[in-house]
């Protein structure tokens, strides 16, 4: 049995979260919100730095040539310090369905990534919307909302030909054809930033037609399910070890909060549900990896956990800190807010619980 | 990452499949017994004899104790494969192989590792577990049945209860208090106790399922040599702390007769009630599937000859509350025509079994909340229980009922 990451992977985690860990922190979230900037910036190009994203990116096209699995470790890591930068767009999202699309385009922008000179937005097959291709391959039409629409360099999105045959479109954003703005600032985890676009014959690249999109959108929707798995997991982590580090420094009655069983059980819970979100999106993990028919099911399992236990976590945290944890400076927030945005991004609960016991036979 | 057995697991599991495919033919059709037979621990005798004559009869057991030395993962190998006959295999046997002789090995004099490692290996001396009492549960170094010298005896008197296998087995291991003196932990001491001895009285406890699968074991002026007793006077708790640890965080008791969840979203899609309850079915099947994809997460770390940390004892905790709530839903759907009465469809008695059976799973073998607690201090570092009976004699610590 051999079900786990190899220490070289491990080894990998290790220095993203040690990286991450004295970049992102909470300071620098609350700072980027004040900012107004579009994306944490100088934090994107430490990750060009380091070859992130160009990850999974193949060696001959610049890219580091690595897997799956180390995209689902980083993705943990990322998941860990919220970090506001456009990673799960661009790397988890766009380098395999360019990938996988192929095609001249596709390579030329796959090497924009790598060198890091590329950021990208990918709208959700199954958000609506009202685009239409005319002649040409130009877009009309408005599109929103899209994580990081507003100042991603190139928008993936899927929209219809005249005769409704599915097409694949890559959009360079700074055209005259776009214009974006950034939404107003958000209610609920102001740490991401959403755009939306108004396209007037834009120009555009189709990257796949047909079915292949079809069978393109159907991957990229199982393996967001299994990343955002482990960025729910690190989220949920997080969470976890803050509350039990306050647990511990916070005294009522005379003694430690954290003795209480009110308290132990609590986290406890936090904690059991933690390793089996983790197991599940450990499954999710291979099932992408070795491309296997379970796919559609391990992503379910995946994505159930990890929305079930980012909740609890971040619930809980925020619970555990009592008052304080209402306040803006305590920070639990952050992952209170965070939980209920990769609630909803591709697909909600109830969507999944459906597809989930659609694989029960 | 995979699934896959390393190539030294594969071969030794070739190597048990070959061997039970040669010895363990009588036991390819179910065995006639009913739910309960005990006739099952006589038939385990058997068993034991033909695996101790395969030299697998104790596989976990260092070699020159006539075991195999095998890592824990060629245990877990083993049991996959012999569990796919339908052999006796129990804790009536599992007591002595996995806890009793370890402990005397551990603790035990020559004559006495003499007297008991090899027929217990043999099948010859089934064992029972004489520790809990009915006011020494999860504080089990509470426990009151009292052992007092006299000559070269001691004289036993006290209650045990929720002992297994206590009508089938030769030898107990017995935890009594010699020194009510002493602080709680102190004053124990561990014995070996001839289950034939006089004054052993074995009842069936009737539990809430109607069905008795454990029993009260009241110990009146009962006689111990004092050469049966299993280290120092004073240091039983050290000496069933060795026992403690030798007991397998993962005997869930997942048996055929135990609903899954896969069997509950296929009823509630039959009764049309599955979409009603999709959040819920979706959410009992990713704790499930969690849990088998965390075990198969400790195999890999056995694999690697690491040590399991303290998230071992989820197995337990989730199985059985997953198990309750389970078996709950499944008998809510069925509804009154059906989840009350007594039936032959094996459908209706798994959730009627299980959600009995859950209720004591929740308790044994580590309460949800002890397990909790074990989770919140050793792997959370939050601090440990406030002892109110630190320091003061057991004989001045309040009593309850």
């Amino acid at each position: 049995m051999n079900f786990d990451f190899s220490d070289d992977q491990k080894m990998l985690a290790d220095h993203a979260r040690q990286f991450l860990g004295e970049t992102c922190t909470f300071d620098r979230l609350r700072e980027f919100v004040a900012s107004g900037e579009d994306y944490d910036r100088a934090l994107w190009q430490q990750m060009v730095e380091l070859g992130w994203p160009g990850l999974s990116v193949p060696e001959a096209a610049g890219g580091l040539g690595l897997g799956v699995l180390e995209l689902c470790l980083l993705s943990e890591e990322i998941g860990r310090v919220l970090a506001p930068v456009p990673f799960f767009s661009t790397v988890c999202q766009a380098v395999p369905l360019l990938e996988q699309a192929g095609g001249e385009v596709a390579d030329s922008l796959l090497a924009r990534i790598a060198a890091g000179t590329c950021t990208v937005a990918v709208a959700n097959p199954d958000q609506g919307h009202s685009l239409e291709l005319g002649g040409n391959s130009c877009l009309d039409g408005a599109l929103a909302p899209v994580a990081w629409l507003h100042c991603a360099d190139v928008l993936l999105v899927t929209a219809s030909e005249t005769d409704g045959t599915a097409v694949l479109l890559s959009v360079e954003l700074d055209q005259p054809g776009v214009q974006r703005e950034r939404l107003a600032a958000q209610v609920l985890d102001s740490v991401s930033a959403w755009g939306a676009a108004h396209f007037d014959k834009a120009l555009t690249t189709v990257l796949a037609r047909g079915e292949l999109v079809v069978a393109l959108n159907h991957k990229l929707r199982l393996r967001s399910a299994v990343l955002l798995a482990f960025e729910q997991l690190g989220g949920a982590d997080s969470a976890c070890t803050m509350a039990r580090d306050y647990s511990l420094e916070r005294y009522t009655f005379g003694r430690q909060i954290g003795g209480y069983q009110a308290i132990k059980h609590k986290l406890a819970d936090v904690r059991v549900a933690i390793e089996l979100a983790r197991s599940n999106a450990y499954y999710g993990a291979w099932a992408l990896y070795t491309d296997s028919p379970e796919l559609p099911r391990a992503a379910a399992l995946a994505r159930i956990s990890g929305t079930e236990t980012f909740t609890l976590a971040a619930e809980e945290n925020l619970q555990v800190h009592g008052g304080i944890g209402y306040t803006w400076e305590a920070n639990c927030h952050f992952y209170y807010q965070r939980a209920r945005l990769l609630a909803v991004a591709v697909g909600g609960p109830d969507q999944w619980a459906a597809e989930l016991l659609e694989s029960i036979r | 990452m995979d699934f896959n057995d390393s190539p030294e697991e594969a071969a030794f599991r070739q190597e048990v499949k070959t061997w039970l495919a040669e010895n363990a033919q009588a036991y390819r059709e179910p065995l006639p017994l009913g739910p309960g037979d005990i006739r099952i621990a006589e038939m385990g005798r058997e068993w034991q004899k033909i695996k101790a004559r395969g030299g697998y009869a104790a596989i976990s057991w260092p070699t020159e104790a006539g075991g195999r030395g095998a890592t824990p993962i060629e245990e877990v190998i083993f049991a996959e494969e012999e569990n796919r006959y339908h052999v006796p295999v129990g804790p009536f046997v599992g007591i002595g192989v996995g806890l009793a002789v370890p402990t005397i090995r551990a603790h035990g004099t020559p004559e006495q590792i003499e007297q008991f490692a090899h027929p217990t290996l043999m099948g010859d001396i089934l064992w029972c577990q004489l520790f809990s009492e009915p006011a020494a549960g999860s504080d089990l170094a509470a426990v009151r049945t009292r052992a007092q010298r006299d000559g070269d005896d001691w004289v036993v008197n006290g209650q045990k209860v929720w002992t297994s296998w206590a009508h089938t087995a030769d030898w107990g291991i017995l935890l009594a208090r010699t020194d009510p003196e002493q602080v709680k932990h102190k004053g124990l001491t561990f014995f070996l106790l001839d289950m034939r001895t006089p004054g052993i009285d074995v009842r069936p406890i009737r539990s809430i399922s109607g069905e008795s699968e454990f029993n009260e074991v009241f110990l009146t002026d009962v006689r111990i040599p004092d050469r049966c007793r299993l280290g120092e006077v004073g240091a039983g708790w050290g000496v069933a702390m060795t026992t403690l640890m030798n007991e397998r965080a993962n005997s869930t008791g997942e048996s055929l007769l135990l609903p899954d969840v896969s069997s509950l979203v296929r009823l509630a899609r039959e009764r049309g009630l599955a979409e009603k309850n999709q959040r819920e079915l979706a959410a009992l099947y990713a704790r499930e599937q969690g849990l088998k994809y965390f075990q198969a997460r400790q195999l890999t770390a056995l694999s690697r000859g690491e040590q399991l940390g303290p998230m071992s004892v989820i197995s337990k905790l989730v199985f059985a509350n997953v198990l309750q709530d389970g078996s709950a839903m499944g008998l809510d759907m069925l509804g009154l025509e059906a989840a009350f009465l007594a039936t032959e469809d094996h459908r209706v008695t798994r959730f009627q079994y299980g959600y009995q059976w859950a209720a004591a799973l929740r308790i044994a073998g580590g309460a949800d909340e002890i397990l909790k607690n074990q989770i919140a201090e050793r792997e959370l570092g939050l601090p440990g229980e406030i002892r109110a009976d630190k320091g003061v004699p057991f004989s001045q610590l309040p009593v309850g009922r």
